[in-house]
């Protein structure tokens, strides 16, 4: 009993620790834990051998030939399966040199050695080639085989001790079609994660092309842009619808710069990936060469108090003022700053906008910084235009949290 | 010398210039030709196309200041300011510019570029101050001095960012226009600074020394 489960600890530990280390093949791993057990197995036959069953055995000197000759099988396997031709052969020689050696106990031990507990000489041994074929064929053949040789250890038997000889049956049986069923699995694992390599690398190849074609794209719409505003006439208004969709084109190109791939599982945005979409042929929008990381409603929630002051100033300026967005990321503090050069708002009269209480401005914009713990400014100097300057803290380097506020 | 390597912008960029009467000394379809054309033809100033088909423009950038320091670069993008864009001003173009920009712009910034002037756009302006950002950020080598930008240089790039055209900074920062521009000059002059003792850095850490003599 205590025979069977050492077996089954030593399997599982070499198991583990094969796995542990990196794999070119997937099976790798689990060649190398069966390398791990049967060398183990080979020392605890030896131990077996030397002091616990001593006394069962007839012809101790022939027993001490026998583990020497599972010694030299056990690194002849190990060097042999580690190469890829020739494998089906060295698994059949496996299996009979192992049921070989295995029968042989019959003429090393006394008759009645096996009432008395001891196992054959082998002992745990017995069950490489039982891994092996798992590892090479799977499920199935780890458990034929795992019968295999669970009968021939039965043979053994002599009409003593059914109960012991069974549990080894049943753990062979066990092994075989456990370590098949992981040495498949591994197999499908690394398949997957080929696949999934190849489609990343044809989906960046893809993305090179686009931005390829994009900026051949851009570049004839700037020609006829430049084109158009030097003919005059009907030919500068189609420049003109040239000169949006370059700057519509431009900024959808920034987002895919900006990185696909900004958002993380984390839930959080790339602040400039929401920001870009805002240009237009009126509109410029500045950002840092780095992503602007922030937790994804906070994000959100800075971008809509962003959109309002550009919609402010589409409002009250008129539709041909241009404004500039710029996106800061300071240590301490996220800013952006919306600057327009409109005719700009006469002093006092956003004090007052604000105390009649009339939403808007006040608002939609300085309401929501505030939700999100920071805060907005708005200067304007009558006849240079006006300026928003939102300002987002962070909390020690941890992005803040937007609060379940009002909007 | 204008390189592009798109025939219709080479063409309508010579010609533009042309007219203004600027003489375009050489043109040039990719990064290796403009190497050798810049050579015999020797420009003063090389209207460079950031996507080029065998080299990026930044190389080419490199590779110009490199042979020849006396060269300035003003570098055209289609696709508005991105990485490469920062990379080509720290790699020591002067200046950049939208190829949507206006023709009037467009003269403009080259003769500013001529000038030995930089040329910032809003977008560009925010790059660099994202870069000062991220140098001054990272922890690692305390000792190679990392550039910093003085409190003024940092309001005025921003300024910059925000669309303000350096008359309006100078009136709202009660300067001059020269002063404005020399603190823009004096914030490029740093970066690329900075680039280049990082190059030559580089280069002695990894053996590469040699290579800097070998010239064009």
């Amino acid at each position: 009993m205590t025979a069977e489960v050492i077996q089954c600890s030593l399997v599982i530990v070499t198991v583990t620790a094969g796995s542990a280390g990196a794999q070119r093949s997937s099976s790798e791993p689990l060649w190398r834990a069966l390398a791990a057990f049967r060398f183990a197995s080979v020392g605890y036959a030896a131990v077996r051998l030397g002091f616990i069953d001593r006394a069962e055995y007839s012809r101790p000197d022939w027993a001490w030939a026998v583990i020497a000759v599972m010694a030299v099988w056990t690194v002849v396997t190990t060097i042999g399966y580690t190469r890829r031709g020739r494998r089906s052969q060295l698994l059949v020689a496996d299996l009979i040199v192992t049921v070989g050696l295995l029968l042989s106990t019959t003429g090393l031990q006394h008759p009645d050695a096996t009432v008395h507990g001891a196992l054959p000489v082998t002992a745990t041994w017995m069950a490489g080639p039982v891994l092996a074929w798992a590892i090479r064929y799977g499920r199935r053949a780890g458990a034929i085989v795992g019968l295999i040789v669970a009968c021939c250890d039965f043979a053994l038997l002599r009409g003593a001790a059914l109960s012991t000889a069974l549990n080894g049956a049943v753990l062979l049986l066990l092994a075989g079609w456990v370590v098949g069923h992981l040495a498949r699995l591994a197999a499908e694992v690394q398949a997957e994660r080929q696949h999934a390599i190849e489609v990343e690398a044809a989906s960046r190849e893809r993305e090179r092309l686009a931005r390829d074609i994009h900026d051949s794209v851009l570049q004839v719409l700037a020609l006829v842009q430049r084109r158009g505003a030097e003919a005059g006439g009907a030919a500068a208004e189609l420049g003109r619808l040239a000169g949006q969709q370059e700057a519509a084109l431009r900024a959808l190109m920034g987002e895919s710069w900006a990185g696909s791939r900004a958002t993380g599982a984390s839930g959080d945005a790339d602040l400039r990936q929401l920001v870009l979409p805002a240009q237009t042929d009126r509109v410029t929008v500045s950002v840092p060469a780095q992503a602007v990381v922030l937790e994804r409603t906070a994000a959100a929630e800075l971008t809509a108090a962003m959109r309002a002051a550009l919609d402010n100033v589409r409002q009250h300026c008129g539709e041909q003022t241009r404004a500039w967005v710029l996106v800061e990321d300071e240590p301490d503090l996220i800013r952006v700053t919306i600057r327009d050069d409109g005719p700009g708002i006469p002093d006092g009269r956003l004090a007052e906008a604000a105390a009649a209480g009339r939403f808007g401005i006040s608002h939609s914009i300085s309401g929501r910084l505030r939700d999100l713990g920071g805060s907005a400014t708005i200067s304007s100097i009558a006849g240079e235009g006006t300026e928003v300057e939102l300002r987002l803290p962070r909390v020690a380097n941890i992005p803040v949290a937007a609060s379940p506020g009002t909007a | 010398m204008v390189v592009d390597d798109h025939p219709m912008w080479r063409d309508a960029v010579a010609r533009d210039l042309a007219e203004a009467g600027y003489e375009v000394v050489a043109t040039a379809a990719d990064g290796a030709q403009a190497m050798r054309v810049a050579g015999a033809a020797r420009p003063d100033v090389v209207v460079l196309d950031l996507q080029l088909p065998d080299m990026s423009g930044v190389e080419v950038t490199r590779g110009l200041q490199a042979a020849h320091p006396a060269v300035r670069v003003l570098v055209l993008s289609a696709s508005g300011e991105q990485q490469d864009v920062l990379d080509a001003v720290k790699a020591g173009a002067l200046g950049y510019l939208l190829k949507s920009a206006a023709r009037s712009e467009f003269l403009d910034a080259v003769r500013r570029t001529a000038d030995g002037d930089a040329v910032f756009t809003p977008g560009l302006a925010a790059l660099v101050l994202g870069e000062f950002r991220r140098l001054s950020a990272a922890p690692a080598e305390a000792d190679s001095g990392v550039p910093r930008l003085s409190d003024r240089e940092t309001e005025i790039l921003r300024m910059v960012a925000t669309g303000m055209s350096y008359k309006q900074i100078a009136t709202r920062l009660v300067l001059s226009h020269r002063t404005v521009q020399n603190h823009v000059q004096n914030t490029l002059g740093k970066l690329q600074l900075h680039n280049r003792v990082e190059l030559v850095r580089y280069a002695i850490e990894h053996g590469l020394a040699g290579e800097f003599e070998a010239g064009e």
